[in-house]
């Protein structure tokens, strides 16, 4: 046997180990390629239940009403009527926020490499090979610490901040701005993860409730506008197809709504929402254990209250008064007219002691049998009605019409001494609708006040800064220094910037540029 | 190589320098900041001389003349290198920009003044605080932002000498949205009173310039495409197949079923100068549907000669449909001009609604349905009308309201807007197909596109992420409620996620180049989606939008 074959041995044959499931599951799930999957599936379902009317739109019940029963079999046990809600949707989230957190936890020691172990050196074909890079012949030179030091501060004057080393007998100059760009990502998703959780825990610890409510004492108004004036109950509404189900749910505390107020546009208008610029709601909050509390809730300012927060949400149309102005006339000769001003709820009294209290107000009077009521919800005919009481006398109801109406009309009929008309009044609606969000975690501000501007600051951090880094080898043998330079953004920026730092060398420098 | 003196620390430096691009200073911005600066002029002129002054809708006709010029001499340039085309353009792009600012800017004003008219003539002494009047309040205004988010990021990349070109590619996207905001029409609508937050100019605002910038990154894309020599016989394809998809969905999808189309109809608002109401009877226009359908027969000839041309090299495929191509694009033209004379020839309405529907009564049912549905029935009511119900309906709104009837150009804002933006598509494939290795040697390099695409990409999809986030903390502030899954947030979370699956293909498989122009055509065509789609074709919160 020759001595070259005793050399030659067979080479072992090894096993390449697969690795273990988990580790491949994990590696799997901590794929950008995977994310980007998921993404896919995300969006194409997102766009399922905008394309399919979910059940909580308004216009749901025609739409469902004018499905087939297959469409309704198969559409509702796919849960595409309520997609966002479904168990597939909620768990592809949580995939994909696993994702972002195994990716982020396999990508980051990458990352931190750029801040934690900086590449101070370079070879001179490395440096080339960057996307920016210049090679300047010195012709005479002091010493090469004197050019290090030249180029060091070139690169400060544009923002980098600099490391001079030394490799293999080459001096090396370093700069870099933005390092902690390379951590942009993380933080982003770090607000994102916060948005998606805290998100989470407002719908399952909250809930969305609403409640009417009037100001008005009298139960027939309460009746009219099936809202009370005070209460402890609001009314939670949830979905089920093309049902509505409404739930009484108790709260800790009663309100009691004392006033309510209409802004108008044109104060002689209607009252519907093309003519209002906002609606208050004053309400009186009694708490067992804290005592009164009295807010107001109107349009963009919400009140809250112990975890529920009131928003303003619509009024009942019906017209009604929160304060009117009353001419009343006395019937004795040479008695001057008087004017006077009753709030809703309110009580007046003349100079001669005749109490006047505000009974109700009806927009479009009219009556049934011996029941008073209004004909519309508009202010056909308004009348105040009041209950008059006159110093030693019996009490009586007058009304108190806007229109002008016959003086020998039996209800225009002179009351307690006095003919009675209303000469202007504030329109307001009948009652208003207060929207209520219960919070008690606060979790709906965390997630969108801290995770959504933490998202945006991150974003602006990610997008507007960039990683940049130049080095420059000082060769004193080739006598030549040889500058490269790369970023992970703005690479037109860059650009400018290390053709500034080349012409800070030299004054006389021209980039050439792309035609 | 130049070899210079530099007697600084006695180091004398020859330098040669690589691949570099335009160096850039402060002044390359002096467009950009001139108009804007000349548009906050404007407004103050606007403010000292009053209701006398240019109205909004016409400087923003002069916006629209502007942008088309910029694109017109671009174009010019692009074909034809001339430092003077070059400089025109940009500077008409930059008058674009004023005249689209300065009547954003003099819109607020007017707002202003009309709802402060209306509070005086009603006892009002209030003075609402001025950014309630901020131009955000409906797709006319939208559009209007949009556009100039559109000029105004357009100018500001353009501030580098070798991507003026993006004028030609961005300009004429931002006259067809003017276009259509003209026919929306611009009348001041009442501001829904929950508008009324000082986070509809936060929200709204964001929206236009992320739209806008989604624009750019659109028209950088298709630049990439051509520039990536994809033969233009591919482009065609696309904008033959989104033109088809134009009239087979538009008139209700009569066009191609019935090679009919109608017009919706108006009524007038009793208040003045309100926006008209619009009824529920469409009206057929003459030869308009059946040319509609030659167009689209034609544009899928096209198609179908083009895939034959790049799937077999065949020439003659790619010279018939060349020829298809010029012949859909003189049919559009004629189904437009049938379109805008139709229009404008009728006279009365009313006659020509009995006389049609009486030929075609299911007509009757299909208002009844629409007037039916407005009239907040439950669905077990609305399900139980008969048909007969629906003409009788129908047929009593007419003898109600149907004098009143009357047609305009502006019944269909969007539908018109997409036979015009269809014919845009068709006329630029012709034109790119015209010398198309000189358009070619004129576009920026690929490597800068590219760049410049990821740049725009990464902008808009910051852009949007804080246009979903503002909203969700207005939706929060405002009704308690910051994310309802609303149509139109999931469709801009849609476009947002786009964009996110866009930035991290890049990160994770190196996509860029191609992959990355599909990409970002795909993101800004679900941009306009949000813009446009939602508002007219699905329910919701932001319908008003």
């Amino acid at each position: 046997m020759s001595a070259a074959e005793e050399t030659i041995r067979p080479k072992e044959i090894s096993e390449t180990k697969s690795k273990p499931i988990l580790d491949r599951a994990v590696e799997f799930l901590s794929s950008v390629r995977f994310g980007v999957v998921l993404l896919c599936v995300l969006v194409a379902l997102s766009m399922i239940g905008m394309l399919i009317i979910q059940q909580n739109v308004q216009g749901f019940d025609s739409y469902y009403a004018s499905l087939t029963p297959a469409e309704k079999t198969v559409f509702g046990a796919l849960g595409f009527f309520d997609i966002y809600h479904s168990w597939y949707y909620n768990f592809l989230l949580l995939v994909l926020s696993l994702n972002i957190v195994l990716a982020s936890i396999d990508r980051f020691p990458g990352a931190w490499s750029f801040v934690s172990k900086p590449k101070l050196d370079a070879s001179r074909k490395w440096l080339l090979g960057q996307k920016q890079s210049a090679v300047v012949e010195v012709t005479e030179t002091k010493n090469e610490e004197v050019i290090a030091e030249s180029v060091a501060q070139a690169f400060k004057k544009n923002g980098f901040s600099t490391k001079i080393s030394e490799k293999r007998g080459n001096l090396f100059v370093y700069g870099e701005s933005g390092k902690w760009n390379r951590l942009g990502a993380y933080i982003v998703h770090v607000f994102l993860l916060i948005l998606f959780l805290g998100h989470f825990i407002a719908l399952q610890t909250g809930f969305d409730a609403d409640v009417r409510l009037t100001p008005d004492s009298n139960p027939s108004q309460q009746e009219q506008a099936q809202a009370p004036k005070v209460t402890d109950q609001i009314q939670l509404i949830q979905f089920n197809l093309d049902k509505q189900e409404r739930y009484n749910v108790q709260l800790p505390f009663t309100i009691t709504c004392t006033e309510i107020e209409q802004k108008l546009i044109d104060r002689n208008g209607s009252i519907e929402i093309n003519n209002t610029l906002d609606w208050r709601t004053q309400i009186k909050i009694d708490d067992p254990e804290y005592g009164s509390t009295v807010a107001d809730v109107s349009l963009n300012k919400p009140f809250e209250y112990r975890g529920y927060r009131f928003f303003q949400a619509s009024a009942i149309t019906i017209g009604s008064a929160s304060e009117m102005t009353l001419d009343v006339i006395p019937q004795t000769e040479g008695a001057q007219p008087l004017t006077v001003n009753i709030k809703r709820n309110g009580e007046t009294n003349l100079p001669d002691g005749t109490k006047i209290k505000h009974e109700m107000f009806l927009p479009d009077f009219s009556m049934q049998g011996n029941q008073l009521t209004t004909r519309s919800a508009d202010f056909n005919n308004p009348v105040a009605v009041l209950s008059v009481t006159p110093p030693n006398g019996q009490t009586e109801r007058v009304f108190a019409f806007a229109n002008k109406l016959p003086d020998n009309a039996p209800i225009n009929a002179p009351k307690a001494g006095y003919r009675w008309r209303m000469a202007s009044f504030e329109k307001s609606p009948i009652a208003h609708v207060l929207s209520i969000k219960y919070d008690p975690f606060d979790a709906a501000f965390i997630a969108w006040y801290i995770g959504g501007f933490g998202l945006i600051g991150a974003l602006a951090f990610v997008f507007f800064v960039s990683h940049r880094r130049v080095w420059a080898l000082i060769d004193g043998e080739k006598n030549e220094i040889v500058l490269g330079g790369n970023t992970n953004r703005n690479q037109f920026g860059f650009e400018d910037k290390f053709n500034k730092i080349v012409s800070a060398l030299d004054p006389n420098f021209v980039p050439q540029t792309e035609e | 190589m130049q070899e210079v003196q530099n007697l600084q620390d006695g180091v004398i430096i020859k330098e040669k320098s690589a691949k570099v691009s335009n160096p850039t200073g402060w002044q390359s911005y002096l467009p950009v900041i001139l108009a804007i600066v000349g548009s906050f002029l404007m407004l103050g002129l606007r403010m000292e001389i009053g209701a006398k002054f240019i109205s909004d809708g016409a400087l923003m006709m002069v916006a629209l003349a502007a942008y088309i010029l910029a694109a017109l001499f671009q174009l010019t340039n692009l074909y034809a290198p001339s430092e003077m085309a070059r400089k025109i353009a940009l500077w008409s792009a930059a008058l674009g920009v004023f005249f689209n600012l300065s009547s954003w800017l003099v819109r607020w004003v007017a707002a202003y003044e009309r709802e402060i008219g209306m509070l005086r003539a009603g006892g009002n002494p209030e003075t609402p605080w001025f950014f309630r009047y901020i131009p955000f309040a409906n797709l006319y205004d939208l559009s209007i932002a949009f556009a100039f988010g559109a000029g105004f990021a357009t100018l500001l990349f353009a501030h580098r000498k070798n991507f003026q070109v993006l004028t030609a590619f961005t300009l004429p996207l931002a006259a067809l949205i003017l276009t259509l905001a003209r026919f929306i029409g611009g009348e001041f609508i009442d501001l829904p009173p929950v508008l009324d937050s000082y986070w509809r100019p936060i929200h709204v605002g964001v929206a236009s310039l992320s739209y806008g910038v989604a624009l750019v990154c659109f028209a950088i894309a298709v630049m990439y495409l051509i520039k990536d020599k994809i033969k233009i016989e591919s482009l065609a394809i696309f904008s033959s197949l989104f033109a088809v998809i134009v009239f087979g969905t538009i008139s209700k999808f009569s066009v191609f079923t019935e090679f009919t189309y109608r017009i919706g109809t108006f009524l007038p608002n009793p208040t003045a100068g309100g926006k008209p109401f619009s009824s529920p009877f469409r009206l057929e226009i003459p030869y308009v549907g059946a040319v509609l359908a030659f167009a689209g027969i034609l544009l899928l000839g096209v198609v179908v000669s083009f895939l034959i041309y790049l799937y077999q090299n065949n020439e003659g495929a790619k010279k018939a449909g060349h020829i298809l191509l010029k012949l859909a694009f003189v049919v559009q033209i004629i189904a437009i001009a049938f379109y805008v004379s139709g229009v404008k020839a009728e006279s009365n309405a009313l006659a020509e609604i009995k006389s049609q529907y009486a030929a075609d009564p299911i007509q009757y049912v299909i208002a009844g349905r629409a007037i039916a549905e407005k009239q907040q029935m439950s669905a077990t009511e609305f399900a139980a009308l008969t048909p007969a119900q629906l003409e009788q309906g129908a047929k009593n709104y007419l003898d109600q309201r149907g004098d009143s009837l009357f047609l305009n150009i502006k019944t269909n804002p969007v539908e018109f807007s997409g036979l015009l933006t269809a014919l845009a598509g068709t006329f630029f494939v012709m034109l790119f197909s015209f010398r198309t290795e000189k358009l070619r040697e004129r576009l920026p390099s690929l490597q800068s596109l590219d760049g410049l695409m990821y740049k725009t990409a990464s902008l808009a999809f910051a852009g949007l992420a804080m246009l979903l986030i503002t909203g969700a903390i207005w939706a929060n502030e405002s009704w308690g409620r910051p994310w309802g899954f609303d149509s139109k947030e999931t469709a801009a979370l849609i476009a947002w996620l786009t964009y996110a699956a866009f930035l991290h293909t890049r990160i994770s498989r190196g996509w860029s180049g191609r992959s990355s122009a599909y990409f970002a055509i795909v993101g800004f065509l679900l941009v306009i989606f949000t813009y446009l789609g939602v508002s007219y074709l699905l329910p919701g919160l932001h319908s008003y939008a």
